[in-house]
């Protein structure tokens, strides 16, 4: 009897599992998790499926190194080692790709003694693994080689360029192909600073512009010189972070509260984001007075021009194609897994994302979802130019998301090029884009009147005789009458 | 007689000098009257098939904040409230108007609006984006077409000289901002009045 009770009892629960299994992953549906959305041409909020999952956390106890005490950066190299920034603890901890502890640096060596950290802010780690670190206590970048051999410091510069009480406070760095390091520095307003390989310093590049309040300038002009100095100076934003993409092009972002808050910067400094999107990228579009606009402080920007920024005020994660468009949208503030207390980085390789929690000292791992996947992979085939593999990729995207609009942008591309002009408007219509509209317009246009040119010449000329006709036949008869009133 | 008056528009918008005249002293005034309600109609129509129907390359329209009700009140507001206003002013300023004859004149000019949009809604389905300049050419060329026809009916309709009636104009759109604002002052008042009731009533019924 008993034997039989537990017999059934595990057919029950072998029932339930198989079920379960059977089952599978539920189904992605718009509605399902609320955090997701998204923001249509019309800038209202919209439901999407979520785009990445929370699946684990890492943090200092778990990898047996001691907590991380207020860690304010991490980056992942090419090979995918995670490099931890471990400000408090002065340490930089280094994590393979599965998360277990590969090593942590310290130290390293100076002229045959060995030196630390002093409260670092920012690493880097370049294509041959190279680490950059921003030693903000002791005011220097120190370049560190794959061995976390010293290969050279870029300590405090000197430049007719910068004043005399100028401190050199380096918070993040990051280097291009061409070895040139790019800091961003604590109370700099003129941009980042650019040093050469060697380490000297050449320029400051990408100023933000100063924004002026109209009224505030008014009330300037009548101010008087006591009263000036005693108003709020008016000095360009600072920028809040930074990374490079693999062409060189620096993207910053900053707390301006313009539409300018994501910047890629070129060689020049110009800025050459494209904002193509419905609207420019600026994190959330829709906020409460109260609530402000988002504050952006990182940016992580991965191969095919997709960048994601990071919002600490509401600690969500936005992530753009290279045109401007919102692509996704999750994270969040909370004490659930996948919600974060004080995030201050970001980091995106291949189907990961990594989210750094300041406070709680622990790293937050996501892994895209189908719908996720899918999304970048449509987006990157559409940026490497394959519009039909996008297309299929975008077809069955919106058959999850109806709402994402620009992805039917590219499926109509995809058509126009097929030469499939009615389908094609009737999805740029969807998109509301007006402008590629207009193009499969005029393609269409120009089949349908060559197709039917001879019927239309026909008619034209029809009525041209027949008009023709009319008049002659009315003059006519306007001379018979005019004989017989004569 | 029929046949004439539907024309009368027409003719109106190319010899306003003239028609505007007889508007005034030759016409039936109620005959005016029934066309002006006619022509009103018509641009409330013009606007509402615009909004709808009009081509997606000029047109982006959002449709949950489509509102047809509301284009009677876009136009029919603002025509009532130029009226209302020019009467006001014209009286205290010598003009020989009646408000009728305003109400009429001003109707009137409204015609190149219909006259011009209406087969737009049709044609705007087939230009591009290049081609969506004449749109917003011509639609700028109705909204001309239409002041000067404003402009034109008032200063026969009150005999005043070019300048006096420039002058009238400038003043009537103040009046209208004046005008909207009392209106909203009267209305938000009166909500606050029968907020005031409805809370006294509420009380009385909860407490006894």
């Amino acid at each position: 009897m008993n034997k039989l009770q537990k017999f059934a009892i595990s057919l029950l629960a072998v029932g339930a599992v198989w079920i379960a299994i059977n089952t599978g992953p539920a189904k992605v549906l718009a509605s399902n998790d609320p955090d997701a959305y998204n923001y249509s041409f019309w800038e209202e909020a919209v439901p999407a499926p979520a785009a990445y999952k929370a699946v684990d956390l890492v943090d200092g106890e778990s990898l047996g190194i001691g907590a991380f005490k207020e860690p304010n950066d991490f980056y992942v190299s090419n090979d995918h080692l995670i490099y931890v920034m471990d400000s408090g603890n002065n340490r930089v901890v280094i994590l393979d790709e599965r998360f277990h502890l590969i090593r942590t640096i310290d130290s390293f060596i100076q002229d045959g003694t060995e030196d630390g950290f002093s409260n670092p802010q920012g690493i880097f780690v370049n294509d041959e693994n190279h680490v950059f670190i921003a030693d903000t206590g002791n005011q220097r970048v120190i370049h560190l080689d794959q061995d976390f051999q010293l290969v050279k410091i870029i300590a405090e510069p000197e430049s007719e360029l910068l004043s005399a009480n100028f401190t050199f406070l380096p918070v993040k760095v990051v280097v291009d192909n061409a070895d040139r390091v790019f800091v961003m520095v604590e109370g700099v307003f003129d941009g980042f600073m650019e040093f050469s390989v060697d380490g000297h310093f050449t320029t400051f590049i990408g100023a933000n512009r100063v924004r002026v309040d109209p009224i505030e300038y008014l009330w300037k002009r009548f101010a008087t010189r006591e009263q000036r100095s005693q108003m709020v100076m008016y000095v360009p934003t600072e920028f809040t972070g930074l990374d490079i993409d693999e062409k060189g092009f620096l993207y910053a972002t900053n707390a301006d509260n313009s539409d300018d808050v994501i910047k890629k910067l070129n060689a020049r400094g110009d800025d050459i984001l494209r904002r193509e999107g419905y609207f420019a990228p600026r994190g959330d579009v829709r906020y409460t007075q109260s609530g402000g606009p988002s504050r952006l402080i990182d940016i992580s920007v991965s191969d095919d021009e997709i960048y994601s920024v990071l919002d600490s005020k509401r600690g969500r994660i936005f992530t753009y194609n290279g045109d401007g468009h919102l692509l996704y949208v999750f994270g969040g503030i909370g004490n659930k897994l996948g919600e974060f207390h004080s995030p201050v980085a970001i980091e995106r390789y291949d189907d990961h994302f990594l989210v750094l929690d300041k406070e709680l000292g622990e790293i937050t791992v996501f892994i895209a979802t189908a719908y996720g996947q899918m999304i970048n992979e449509a987006v990157k085939s559409y940026e490497r130019g394959d519009e039909e593999a996008a297309a299929q990729l975008f077809e069955e995207v919106v058959n999850l998301n109806v709402n994402l609009e620009f992805a039917y942008t590219g499926i109509g591309k995809a058509l126009l090029r097929q030469g499939q002009y009615e389908a094609a408007m009737d999805h740029f219509r969807i998109s509301l884009d007006q402008n590629n509209y207009s193009k499969a317009y005029l393609l269409y246009r120009n089949q349908t009147l060559r197709k039917h040119f001879a019927s239309i010449m026909t008619g034209i000329i029809g009525i041209g005789v027949l008009i023709l006709a009319a008049a002659v036949y009315r003059k006519l008869a306007k001379r018979k009458r005019g004989i017989v009133i004569e | 007689m029929n046949n004439e008056m539907i024309k009368y528009p027409f003719t109106l918008t190319i010899h306003p000098f003239k028609c505007f005249w007889e508007l005034k002293y030759e016409l039936n005034q109620r005959m005016n009257l029934i066309i002006s309600v006619v022509i009103l109609f018509s641009l409330i129509l013009t606007n509402v098939l615009s909004n709808q129907y009009a081509g997606f390359i000029v047109n982006l329209y959002h449709p949950e904040e489509i509102n047809s009700l509301m284009e009677i009140v876009y136009v029919v507001v603002p025509v009532l409230f130029f009226c209302v206003a020019n009467w006001s002013l014209t009286t205290l300023m010598d003009g020989e108007g009646k408000f009728v004859e305003i109400v009429i004149s001003t109707c009137f000019a409204l015609t190149p609006l219909i006259l011009i949009n209406f087969p737009w809604i049709w044609l705007s389905n087939f230009i591009s984006m290049q081609e969506a300049m004449f749109f917003y050419l011509s639609q700028s060329f109705a909204v001309a077409w239409f002041l000067f026809l404003l402009f034109i009916g008032n200063m026969t309709v009150h005999q005043f000289t070019p300048s006096k009636t420039f002058a009238t104009m400038l003043l009537t759109i103040a009046a209208m901002g004046f005008l909207a604002f009392l209106c909203l002052l009267f209305f938000s008042l009166v909500q606050q009045i029968v907020g005031f009731f409805s809370v006294i009533y509420q009380e009385i019924v909860l407490r006894y």
